[in-house]
């Protein structure tokens, strides 16, 4: 069973084959890239170029495909159609960014009331280069590696491996019913170590 | 209690399901928040799917006018800049173009533009609407602003110089509800700090793209009352 963490970029260790996950994201190919202070040849190529980056800060934020689908959805098409024709690629990056942080925003209103997550103001737009790095994988890896063992295992095999709760029984060797219950109590224990001095957005 | 909730919420997380609204109590948002930071932290798993790529591309597509037939993501030959506006749209976009003039990308913080155009005197106009009363005469002297709420619309009326003006109270630029500044006669969006004059002029935003100003309502004052046409609460 792996122990650490599965990280793709910077040349950090490779990752370890998930157990369970059969739900790694085909690698997509990216449009050309378009050098800031030039301006896009239409909405498609505003769409090609930015989409990448706003699915995967999208999913960053909310955890799960097809939330982060619908809110990349959203937030090219409010976006995409004030858009004026010579706005230079930097000015619609940031457009789009904007409209990323509203639409996300309203999401979490709607689904819990409250902002749990939010894209921040200082959120880099680095032009012509990687989508957003999210730094999920060292903050997972730390709070991971404050917990017990079962509870560190239990958290491995669900959330990063995408093991069910069957199969994480069965590599853990307890019970469906004791891996349900433990995965409750660890993923509590792991907020009370990763929330820290975090503040939430709540009206 | 929540703990059913949130389990479910992590629950379909982790299965790669629409997640629920619920209402979350403050005692679970560092749950929810430690389950979205493990489920990002899995490699490979935020890349977008070519499926969703293309179906959103031709959604899109028909959104914005696009007549070409286009199921995939193919670079665009040839183009001009002005194929942002084109199709079926081309007379809606050049509107809204001309409605925003040359505010737009005017984000600089506190950005002070006015929208000096037409649009400005958009009024709202029901298919079925009715005189609807919002305040009493009395209630609303020279100077004054008073906030209503019909269940369809909310807006503010307000007398100035003998006269009354009745505007929509939902921002232009994405629907959040507009605050009263009665102290500086003006309308405040708490989403982006947009602001707006009693009559419904942008007066400031920090937007790449000015927001229309409000619609008006048309107003009239009859025995004592002040009524705006509306549609029904329904």
């Amino acid at each position: 069973m792996a122990g650490s963490l599965g990280r793709a970029r910077d040349g950090r260790p490779a990752p370890a084959k998930p157990v369970c996950d059969e739900d790694v994201g085909p690698n997509v190919v990216r449009g050309l890239r378009v050098v800031s202070g030039e301006v896009y040849d239409g909405w498609e190529a505003v769409y090609r170029d930015n989409v990448d980056r706003i699915y995967r800060l999208m999913f960053v934020k909310v955890g799960n495909r097809v939330d982060a689908e619908d809110l990349t959805a959203e937030v090219f098409l409010a976006a995409l159609g004030p858009l004026r024709v010579s706005a230079s690629v930097g000015e619609v990056r940031a457009y789009l960014l904007a409209t990323a942080r509203t639409v996300l925003a309203g999401y979490w209103r709607r689904t819990l009331g409250c902002q749990i997550t939010t894209i921040d103001d200082d959120y880099p737009q680095p032009a012509g280069v990687e989508g957003p790095v999210s730094d999920a994988p060292q903050r997972a890896e730390a709070v991971l590696a404050g917990l017990p063992e079962q509870y560190r295992r239990i958290l491995q095999l669900r959330f990063l491996d995408s093991c069910s709760v069957k199969q994480a029984a069965a590599e853990l060797g307890v019970s469906v019913a004791n891996a349900k219950v433990l995965q409750y109590r660890a993923l509590r224990r792991a907020a009370r170590l990763g929330e820290e001095g975090s503040t939430d957005d709540c009206a | 209690m929540t703990a059913r909730e949130v389990r479910r919420f992590v629950d379909d997380l982790l299965r790669g399901r629409r997640t629920k609204p619920f209402h979350a109590a403050e005692a679970d948002l560092a749950e929810l928040r430690t389950a979205i930071t493990l489920r990002t932290a899995r490699v490979g798993g935020d890349a977008p799917g070519e499926e969703f790529l293309s179906g959103l591309h031709r959604r899109l597509a028909a959104e914005l006018g696009d007549p070409r037939p286009t199921g995939n993501v193919t670079p665009a030959t040839g183009g001009t800049r002005r194929r942002f506006i084109q199709g079926a749209s081309v007379a809606a976009a050049a509107a809204a173009i001309g409605a925003v003039g040359e505010h737009v990308l005017a984000d600089s913080p506190g950005a002070d533009t006015r929208t000096d155009n037409p649009q400005a005197d958009v009024t709202l106009s029901p298919t079925l609407g009715a005189w609807r009363t919002v305040a009493a005469s009395d209630d609303l002297l020279d100077g004054g602003v008073r906030a209503f709420d019909l269940g369809s619309v909310t807006g503010f009326v307000h007398r100035g110089n003998g006269r009354l003006r009745a505007v929509s109270g939902t921002c232009t630029h994405q629907g959040c509800r507009l605050q009263l500044d009665a102290a500086a006669r003006r309308l405040d969006c708490p989403c982006h700090d947009t602001v707006f004059a009693l009559t419904g002029e942008l007066l400031r935003h920090q937007l790449p793209v000015a927001p229309r100003p409000l619609p008006r309502l048309a107003v009239r004052e009859v025995h004592g009352a002040i009524q705006v046409y509306a549609p029904p609460a329904g």
